[in-house]
């Protein structure tokens, strides 16, 4: 099997390798957003594993918490849990990138409150906030430190100040390497869909880090021997995608997604920790790292928004933008006014969709003709 | 019923106030644009007047004019359904329209402060901020894991074991900022004496506002309606820091007291004794007495007045310090579980409640654990799915109906074999 194909099957089972890490008798931490500082957990000997919701799947569960005005994927994330979907947790540690996530951290914390024998793994809220001010830095260090706290005290081990230098390390790498698989989906021809590229993300995020370090590293080796991919090259804002589907069903219309601004893909990587030579400034620079990566919709201002997107959107070679924007993920939509201006692209905005779905007929002036609906 | 005579005055006082502030940025004066739950006692200290966006979202609504300021965002590209309480001042500046802004209009703000709750939120400051002349100064918006038990016994004195360091770390600095931005853009000086006596007038109205709601907790009937008491309390709320805001609330109260004193209610048979969980419903204010009449129903409780009772008192050696501790865990206090549930409950148990109806919008903030908590402490509960501020939600027939069936089938035959 090429390192593509085995970075699509382990995107595709996001607990194998957890599984294999459990079965080791090590413990393995679910986690809820990008604004994770995943380095602490693997410094810790946490297996950290993304969590992702389901859309083909009921979120009864989830709905009855969470109420139906928030996200679908938050209400879907916490349905698993309940369900007991990613296997065995020995921690959930939930950022707040957005306040789907937020809500789902408090939902949690109140069901270990009233329904202590509801199964859930114990959780910790990780507060990592954005304003580009050296007040938020500040705080960001303070959280950073209670997330370290805590893996100790579940750990019963301190996390060391070297443990911790190579989890940054190996974790700086992946992103790197991540960074060098982006540039195969931006060639002309591409090298990658933007499916692909999405998967190979989110196999990143379920594997210890030295292991997709490897399986990126193939990746890149293998990559002369790719096929090349054509289609209308889009730049992809609005929601983030921790699944294929709106993917898979837009590049199946005769679109080709070259890059995004969502934390399931291209913003997940593009800014590393960078440790400076001084270890006892580690911690700071995990915190401005955490606090300055984005800019993630939930995250950032307007303004913000609309430069980067621009400037990916270019770096892309992109020759339209699309907005697709999920039901109840409100943020986006602000943006997208000022993001379709300075893009200068043709520009469609696809609202108020349902998880894992998209209208593709709102799309139709961008795809090629004779291209499937 | 005669309405409260504080209830005219606060609103008599406003429509002054606010020509006075008209003249006065017309002469110059900057103008701030405040959200509700921002540290509004800085401009108080600095005498730099302000207006508070929700408020001014409320005359809006009131004035009928929301579903116009909604279309004129829908224009300009923006979404119509989605933070529509902030968002709605927003259309007087992306489409001005002098002939029909309530009150003469807003006049253009040259700070917007706002702490960025929410993922959208942020945004429609965002927008403020773009506007030539308009600065938008954003406050973080943090959460803590930690939980403290029965925090309204906590936050007048013990407010930094309540909240957490972190957190009022966080927000000292960003108001250290907030004054040094204000000191050089405006020429204004802060004064440490002044920002004292501020706080200290603050802690002086919350006070009578925690005696009125003791009193109107314990009265039978109830002394008066949701609709004089949200006016009495808010009004003077959003001029604390003055005098005439610590008059205003003694005034609510003294004249609540005399009409307990003489055993005065809203002039019907007081059958249920009903809590209001959730923001003022402003397109549909006559909704508070509909069931007076057709049901002896009275809304004794809405989070107006608890929450000023119990949200701001705030003391403490350092000003700035306890000034944070009143906005950073604002939002908590009413809508994170289990800090607004274990409330919500308290106050049920205060106000001796028959019945809930607890308004859920069509937001992230959610409902469950609040109707949770209080149905497990055995207060019927009727969720009713509307925002508070875009009629289109509604549909007011069918809002009436469910509340006329709930109070018959539910509410009252539990309310008469309880006296």
């Amino acid at each position: 099997m090429g390192a593509l194909d085995e970075l699509t099957a382990l995107a595709a089972d996001r607990t194998a390798a957890a599984r294999e890490w459990a079965a080791a008798g090590r413990p393995v931490a679910g986690y809820v957003g990008a604004d994770v500082p995943v380095e602490v957990l693997t410094a810790a000997g946490f297996l950290p594993v993304r969590l992702t919701g389901d859309p083909d799947a009921p979120s009864d569960p989830g709905d009855r918490y969470l109420g139906r005005g928030l996200d679908p994927v938050a209400r879907s994330v916490l349905t698993r849990l309940l369900d007991g979907a990613y296997g065995r947790l020995d921690a959930l540690v939930v950022s707040h990138d957005c306040e789907a996530s937020l809500r789902l951290f408090y939902a949690v914390r109140e069901l270990h409150r009233t329904d202590p024998g509801i199964g859930l793994p114990p959780a910790h809220l990780v507060d990592v906030l954005h304003l580009p001010h050296r007040t938020t830095t500040r705080y960001v260090l303070a959280k950073i430190r209670q997330l370290r706290a805590q893996v100790e005290r579940w750990s019963g081990a301190a996390v060391t100040d070297d443990a911790l230098a190579t989890a940054v390390a190996t974790h700086d790498r992946v992103r790197a390497l991540l960074g060098r698989v982006a540039a195969l989906r931006r060639s002309r021809p591409a090298r990658l869909t933007g499916t692909q590229a999405l998967a190979v993300v989110a196999a990143t995020t379920a594997l210890p880090p030295d292991r997709a370090a490897e399986l990126l590293e193939a990746l890149l080796a293998e990559a002369d021997a790719l096929p090349e991919h054509g289609g209308t090259r889009v730049f992809l804002t609005g929601s983030s995608h921790d699944h294929p589907a709106v993917y898979a069903a837009l590049e199946g219309a005769g679109l080709l997604v070259v890059g995004e601004d969502h934390d399931w893909g291209d913003l997940l990587h593009h800014r590393r920790v960078d440790p400076p030579a001084d270890p006892a400034l580690l911690e700071l620079a995990l915190a401005e790292r955490y606090q300055h990566n984005g800019p993630a919709a939930a995250a950032a201002s307007i303004r913000q928004r609309a430069a980067h997107t621009a400037a990916a959107a270019t770096a892309c070679g992109a020759e339209a933008l699309v907005s697709y924007v999920r039901v109840h993920d409100d943020a986006p939509r602000w943006d997208f006014p000022a993001q379709r201006a300075t893009t200068g692209l043709p520009a469609v905005l696809v609202d108020h969709q349902p998880y894992g779905r998209v209208d593709l007929d709102a799309l139709a002036g961008l795809r090629p003709r004779g291209a499937a609906a | 019923m005669t309405r409260l005579d504080s209830a005219l005055r606060a609103t008599r006082h406003q429509k002054q106030w606010f020509a006075d502030l008209r003249a006065e940025v017309a002469a110059g004066a900057p103008l701030a644009l405040v959200n509700a739950d921002a540290p509004q006692e800085i401009f108080r200290a600095m005498g730099i007047p302000y207006v508070v966006n929700q408020w001014w979202a409320s005359i809006i609504t009131a004035k009928r004019l929301g579903e116009d300021h909604l279309r004129r965002l829908r224009a300009h590209g923006y979404p119509d359904d989605s933070e529509q309480y902030n968002a709605l001042p927003l259309g007087d500046v992306l489409e001005p329209d002098p002939t029909s802004a309530p009150w003469g209009g807003l006049p253009r703000p040259t700070i917007v402060l706002a702490e960025t709750t929410g993922d959208a939120s942020r945004k429609v400051f965002d927008i403020w901020g773009e506007q030539p002349g308009t600065t938008f100064y954003a406050l973080e918006s943090a959460a803590e894991n930690a939980v403290p038990e029965r925090w309204w016994e906590l936050m007048p004195h013990r407010w930094e074991e309540a909240i957490g360091s972190d957190r009022l770390d966080l927000l000292v600095g960003e108001l250290e900022g907030l004054i040094r931005f204000l000191e050089t853009t405006t020429g204004r000086v802060f004064s440490e004496t002044r920002f004292r006596e501020v706080m200290d007038l603050v802690n002086e109205q919350e006070e009578w506002n925690r005696r009125t709601r003791d009193l109107i907790a314990a009265a039978r009937p109830c002394p008066l309606e949701v609709t004089d008491g949200i006016p009495s309390v808010m009004v003077p709320q959003w001029h604390r820091g003055t005098r005439w805001g610590v008059e205003a609330a003694k005034a609510f109260h003294d004249e609540v007291a005399a009409r307990v004193a003489a055993g005065t209610g809203v002039g019907v048979d007081e059958r249920a004794r009903l809590m209001f969980i959730g923001r003022g419903l402003w397109f549909d204010l006559d909704f508070y007495r509909r069931f007076q009449e057709s049901h002896g129903a009275v809304f004794v409780w809405s989070m107006y007045l608890a929450i000023a009772a119990d949200g701001y008192l705030r003391y403490g050696d350092d000003p700035l310090r306890a000034l944070a501790a009143r906005f950073a865990c604002f939002s908590d206090q009413l809508y994170t579980p289990p800090w607004s549930v274990e409330w919500y409950v308290k106050e049920a148990r205060h106000h001796g409640i028959d019945g809930v109806v607890h308004l859920v919008s069509d937001d992230p903030r959610g409902g469950f654990f609040t109707t949770r908590g209080l149905e497990a402490a055995g207060f019927p509960v009727l969720e009713l799915r509307a925002d508070n501020v875009d009629a289109r939600t509604a549909d007011p027939d069918a809002l009436d109906r469910r509340v006329a069936e709930w109070l018959d089938d539910v509410v009252l035959p539990r309310a008469a074999a309880r006296r």
